[in-house]
């Protein structure tokens, strides 16, 4: 299978033109503010819920994203176009009805301490503010966001369509990997949070609720087949974005064939509900790695908490059916899950650690953070506040040390 | 600098095992190896070893009164080097100063019970095993408690000298945690394993059983985030600093629609629909009026235990479990999520 990656440089498209030009309509939504910031700019951005990299398949605009915004068809094949560089933001603060569960703050910084943790402070970002049309409740709002957001990433590349790229990568995968001198096979095994409205990654456009481990292409990972709708801790979130540049699966793709054979990637729920789900789908996803023929095994986290008892399940099923494993995990103070069988754990960094204060001369989003305070004058935030500030896929060049 | 000095009896010149049953005392000005750090010492704190161990809570009691005297900007123990008894009063007495805000500094053997008793409040300085350390560790131990009692940052412990205190703070790194996690994979295939985070987890050991429940005292304890609907006190879904007590209802069961969790780290609504699988008081009456269990404390405590650090949930542990031995409670029910 193979995807053609055509990369159109932000700097080089009119994003400010583009982005007054987006159709952000939808009846459940009462209005859409639209900002463009840059990087370097004195602006923090609230209560952020994703970010999404403008895409846009060239010869099928409507699969994009499929399944989330659009037809269905297999995501990692043909040409998709990127602008590189670039982001939609998505900030909404929920309505004031009482929620299924309480949504934590998320802020992107565009400069200040605050700037090195989020992948998209780097980025020069179409920011869209959404307000719920009166009477909707969180999860028509969320549907409404997720759809429109989606809609504007495709729609501000759309201009790329029949220009000439920059860049075109061509990656390249099939089930199995590419064999060469004996070479340890590999499985990454990506978590993906299910936990209920408002705490869903979406395949396809449907959430992992009752989903047992699966296998994905990694080039489905990169382009598309998997969007955010999960809200929990920012920083231990894993955004659109950060699927769809993910630098694990790229850095898997780069050593495919050379340092070690791709086996495959499997797709596990995170936030299996009760004990038994939880055995049954590490087990399963053991059971899968070992028949994908893999030596050794990634074992991500999606958010945290009890999706780290999926983790730390998977990862002694996996020891135990005999594929060595490396779990990458966020730390929060300590860890919330352990367990023996553990031995190599890569750490994303210390989520409770505090970043200096830092005072913005603007604020996108909302004015007010979740717990009261004024955006702009909120004291020193911890790095779980931050976008994919500690993103258990392992963006972020950050981890923790002990003093 | 107005430091204060902790010895036991042998380094303060008071005698030697004969003398290990000594009461704590106060000594004004630097004392033996204290001549030695080059601070100016206005107090000496002294403990009979023996007297420490046998009287632990009274002889610290004591020692943190003078403390809070004197109002030190910087606490000294030892060195203890890889003395026992010595090592562990002054681990304990460091941690407690420390707690309580004062910097302090330690000098021990990495394998000092003193470290253990330190838990990260206080800078170790590293030792030889006896006192032929001595002339290596003062100066360190000087240098870095003047830059304490000056309200001076340290640095890192392998850059400083000090053992590392069980922080995990973090740094940026050239590769992203994806690429580093990869090259820890074929490591760890190739035969070597390592790890960016060894797990320190403390085993609870079980209680030993309630000798006769047919007797006991009963109390429903629970992190499961159960609060009367509408959360009246406001109990966080999250990183909860405090726990809830509030009264059973006098008879029957949790009526739903009359409690609910405001826990964040699960989906509530199957435990909403009958809050008994959050607090089992339908069990626990059914059990009571069969005779199975003695009496039942009239309140239960309640936290949200989601995101909430270790030692923040040790400390609500230990208030809850202070509450109930002071109403005669013999024997809880925890419920955990």
């Amino acid at each position: 299978v193979r995807l053609e990656l055509a990369s159109f440089a932000a700097e080089a498209i009119d994003l400010e033109a583009a982005a007054a030009e987006l159709d952000l309509a939808d009846p459940r939504l009462d209005s859409v503010d639209v900002d463009v910031v840059h990087p370097g700019d004195a602006v923090r951005i609230t209560h952020v819920l994703d970010a999404v990299e403008p895409r846009v398949k060239p010869d099928d605009p409507e699969s994009t994203f499929p399944g989330a915004l659009g037809t269905l068809r297999p995501a990692g094949e043909g040409r998709t176009n990127r602008i590189a560089g670039a982001a939609v933001l998505a900030c909404a603060d929920f309505p004031a009805e009482k929620r299924p569960l309480h949504e934590q703050e998320a802020l992107v910084d565009m400069a200040g301490p605050g700037a090195e943790h989020s992948l998209v402070s780097a980025t020069t970002n179409v920011v869209l503010t959404f307000s719920p049309a009166e009477g909707v409740g969180n999860e028509d709002f969320d549907a409404a966001v997720r759809e429109v957001k989606l809609r504007a990433a495709r729609d501000l590349a759309a201009s790329t369509i029949g220009a000439e790229a920059e860049e075109v990568e061509t990656l390249e995968h099939e089930l199995g990997g590419r064999e060469a001198d004996n070479l340890p096979a590999v499985a990454l095994l990506l978590q993906l949070s299910s936990l209920g409205p408002l705490y869903e990654i979406y395949l396809y456009g449907t959430t992992l609720d009752g989903f047992q481990p699966a296998p994905l292409s990694p080039l489905e990972v990169l382009d598309g087949a998997l969007t955010c709708g999960e809200y929990h801790w920012a920083g231990l979130r894993n955004p659109t974005y950060h699927f769809q540049t993910s630098a694990l699966v790229r850095e898997l793709l780069a050593a495919d064939g050379e340092r070690l054979r791709l086996a495959g990637l499997v797709a596990c729920r995170g936030y299996n509900q009760t004990a038994e789900d939880k055995e049954r789908a590490a087990m399963l996803a053991a059971k899968l790695a070992r028949e994908l023929g893999a030596h050794g095994a990634l074992v991500t986290t999606d958010a945290g908490g009890n999706s780290h008892t999926d983790t730390m399940l998977t990862v002694r099923a996996c020891e135990r059916a005999g594929v060595a494993t490396v779990a990458i995990v966020a730390e929060m103070g300590g860890l919330t899950d352990w367990v023996p069988e553990a031995d190599a754990i890569v750490s994303v960094g210390n989520a409770e650690e505090y970043v200096p204060e830092w005072r913005p001369e603007r604020v996108l989003g909302g004015d007010v953070l979740l717990d009261g305070r004024p955006a702009a004058d909120a004291g020193p935030q911890p790095v779980r506040n931050y976008l994919g500030a500690a993103c258990q896929m392992g963006d972020m060049p950050l981890r923790a040390v002990t003093w | 600098v107005n430091a204060v000095h902790y010895l036991n009896q042998f380094f303060a010149g008071l005698g030697g095992e004969d003398v290990a049953g000594h009461e704590p005392v106060r000594l004004d000005g630097p004392v033996g190896p204290g001549r030695g750090l080059g601070l100016e010492i206005g107090v000496t704190l002294v403990c009979g070893d023996d007297y420490f161990g046998e009287h632990e809570e009274e002889a610290l009691a004591r020692l943190l009164r003078w403390l809070e005297e004197e109002r030190p900007d910087v606490l000294v123990c030892g060195p203890s080097f890889g003395s026992g008894r010595y090592g562990y009063a002054c681990g304990m007495l460091a941690r407690e100063a420390g707690r309580r805000g004062i910097p302090v500094v330690g000098g021990m053997h990495p394998e000092s019970p003193g470290v253990a008793a330190a838990e990260g409040a206080a800078y170790i300085v590293p030792t030889g095993s006896n006192v032929v350390g001595m002339r290596d560790a003062l100066p360190t131990m000087a240098s870095l408690a003047r830059r304490l009692a000056a309200g001076e940052e340290l640095g890192p412990p392998e850059a400083e000298g000090y053992l590392p205190r069980g922080l995990r703070r973090n740094e940026r790194t050239r590769e992203t945690a994806a690429a580093r996690a990869i090259d820890v994979l074929l490591a760890k295939l190739a035969g070597e394993t390592r790890t960016e985070v060894a797990a320190v987890f403390d085993h609870v050991l079980p209680p030993p059983p309630v000798e006769s429940v047919e007797r006991a005292r009963l109390a429903l304890v629970t992190e499961a985030g159960c609060v009367p609907q509408g959360n009246p006190d406001g109990l966080p879904s999250i990183r909860a600093h405090g726990w809830l007590r509030y009264p059973l209802p006098a008879a029957g069961t949790f009526a739903s629609g009359r409690y609910e969790s405001v826990h964040g780290g699960f989906d509530v609504s199957a435990a909403n629909a009958d809050p008994n699988r959050l607090v089992p008081l339908d069990a626990v009456r059914e059990l009571l009026d069969a005779g199975r269990i003695g009496s039942l404390h009239d309140a239960f405590y309640t936290t949200t235990g989601n995101g909430t650090p270790v030692a923040v949930s040790t400390k609500l542990g230990q208030e809850i479990a202070e509450e109930l031995r002071e109403n005669g409670v013999e024997a809880v029910i925890l419920s955990g999520t």
